[in-house]
């Protein structure tokens, strides 16, 4: 495995024939996109369309994308895995992107070449980094990338892990315990592991009725909570916490009984201190949970290429030019998504791809002499706390005194809406995943 | 005559440039509109019928529904708090952008 400084220099040494040559017409040139997810898929589209005449050239690992959003539907049984899997070949056939399945081995920002497993060297004007997350499994002690193949699936990132955790919750014992370690803050899909414990709480309740989801969380609270638990309290006799009881409307009624989701905050011992694999404990503040199904989301950082091309700071993260997402370390290089930092942008995919498409106008802007516009960005993250009952954080993003800065004050479906209301945002969020999906990769 | 009519569409434009200033930091229609895509379609061409397509929309069509998604005459579950983040201007320049594209074919 290559080290930073190896990874660096296996960049410098590069031959000079560079396997692409650079700019052929005024306004054109050739833009590398590192990754080939939501953030480089959608860059790569808006690049085209912004101008045809662009080269654009994608370097992927993997021959197609799995999307992790919706993937939590695997482990009710609702999508199967094949249903993740989306395809490159509209970027290729509609588009004209043109793609490397390879790994980034190598980085010479000087010369503007990147290098890969396969030997190729390949030449930019401008190169976007869409790294996406690493999980940092031995953050936690007693885990580890060998353990979340095994025994504590994370599934954060869709593959072998997301199979893995539905078959466990299928074979999980009658009235057994799934549990789920929430991860701190900053990290990917801020709803996400909120939605998954209700998907499998409602699940349970037609196959493992005696069966119950506890959430171990190192927060005291997260985006869209309030409407979640709503949701909770409304469909699993959830009993909602004091501090939010004030602004819930009135058909809420704590009953004082056992429900089947439990939500154990921060400020209540939540926090995760170790646990054992092999008796799949969990020790927090508050003392030991032993599960039946323990389903791990570590903390996470900046994918690990964002490292090794030397993209981080001391976060972790991607500091970068909040106009155009410029990296702050490298000039003509661009991180965009999850890995960058965005201030009040949350790590979703509807995030990254409107970050791509500011990205995508600001390079070609600057490929055709022009200044970059100015830049708007937007995020929906739809969630469902049951199947048919769908809530939603929306939010716009505008540049204000250097950093990303939230421009709308009302964020969540109000604590008051109506049921049909609420029926239409979860028909909307399996919209979406289409939707989503053809803006980005179709 | 032509030259004369230039001039006075030229003075009346840098009239309402003064009486409604540009604002110093505003997105053109395309880039507002690129956040739109998600649910309604790249360039807002969708193909499919969950959500309303916007390519090809009438302006003043497009203007009235956000005017309404803001104001809350009109019921929504999150276009409310989208139309609210956008001035007039800028959702008069997405209507012009909407309005100059040409539709999906239906599916």
């Amino acid at each position: 495995m290559l080290n930073r400084r190896n990874f660096l220099k296996a960049g410098a040494g590069l031959a000079l024939a560079a396997a692409f040559p650079a700019r052929a017409a005024a306004g054109a040139g050739h833009v590398v996109i590192i990754g080939g997810g939501v953030g480089g898929a959608t860059a790569a589209k808006h690049l085209k369309l912004t101008n045809p005449a662009l080269r654009v050239t994608v370097i992927e690992a993997n021959r197609s994308y799995i999307r992790p959003y919706g993937s939590s539907e695997v482990l009710t049984g609702h999508v199967g895995m094949d249903d993740l899997v989306v395809s490159y070949d509209a970027l290729k056939s509609k588009y004209g992107v043109e793609f490397v399945f390879d790994t980034v081995t190598g980085f010479d920002p000087d010369r503007k070449q990147v290098r890969t497993a396969g030997r190729q060297t390949v030449a930019y004007d401008k190169l976007i980094v869409s790294p996406g997350i690493s999980l940092q499994y031995q953050a936690i002690p007693g885990y580890s990338a060998a353990v979340a193949e095994t025994r504590a699936p994370s599934g954060w990132i869709p593959g072998s892990q997301t199979a893995l955790l539905a078959q466990q919750l299928k074979a999980m014992r009658p009235g057994g315990t799934f549990v789920i370690v929430a991860p701190p803050n900053p990290y990917r899909c801020p709803p996400g592991p909120y939605e998954r414990g209700a998907l499998v709480t409602e699940w349970m309740r037609r196959h493992n009725p005696s069966g119950k989801v506890v959430i171990l969380d190192p927060k005291d609270s997260f985006v869209t909570d309030a409407t979640m638990q709503l949701g909770w309290h409304r469909l699993y006799g959830y009993d909602i916490p004091d501090d939010y009881l004030s602004d819930m409307p009135a058909d809420v009624d704590n009953r004082g009984k056992p429900s089947p989701i439990e939500w154990v905050r921060a400020k209540d011992g939540g926090t995760t201190e170790r646990i054992d694999a092999r008796s799949l404990t969990v020790t927090t503040r508050g003392g030991a949970v032993k599960a039946d199904v323990l389903n791990i989301v570590p903390p996470m950082k900046a994918g690990k290429l964002a490292f090794d091309m030397g993209l981080t700071d001391a976060s972790g993260w991607c500091p970068v030019d909040r106009r155009t997402f410029e990296s702050s370390v490298h000039k003509d290089v661009f991180v965009i998504g999850d890995a960058s930092i965005a201030d009040a942008m949350p790590k979703s995919g509807f995030a990254a791809n409107t970050q791509a498409k500011v990205t995508a106008r600001a390079v070609a802007a600057q490929l055709a002499g022009r200044a970059p516009g100015e830049p708007v960005w937007g995020n929906t993250c739809y969630a469902l706390a049951g199947s048919n009952y769908g809530l939603f954080v929306a939010d716009v993003f505008r540049l204000k005194d250097g950093k990303i800065a939230r421009v709308s004050d009302q964020r969540y479906l109000p604590l008051d809406a109506s049921m049909a209301k609420i029926r239409l945002g979860a028909a909307y969020q399996q919209a979406w995943l289409k939707t989503f999906t053809e803006d980005c990769f179709a | 005559m032509g030259t004369l009519m230039k001039s006075l569409v030229f003075a009346c434009a840098a009239l309402a440039a003064a009486i409604h200033p540009a604002h110093a930091a505003e997105p053109t229609g395309e880039a507002m509109a690129a956040t739109c895509a998600g649910c309604h379609g790249t360039q807002g061409r969708l193909g499919t019928v969950e959500f309303m397509p916007l390519a090809g929309m009438a302006e003043q069509e497009f203007v009235r529904a956000m005017q309404d998604f803001r104001s809350g005459k009109r019921q929504a579950t999150l276009m409310g708090l989208v139309a609210g983040s956008f001035s007039d201007g800028e959702i008069e320049a997405m209507a012009r952008y909407f309005a100059g594209v040409k539709p999906n074919a239906a599916k």
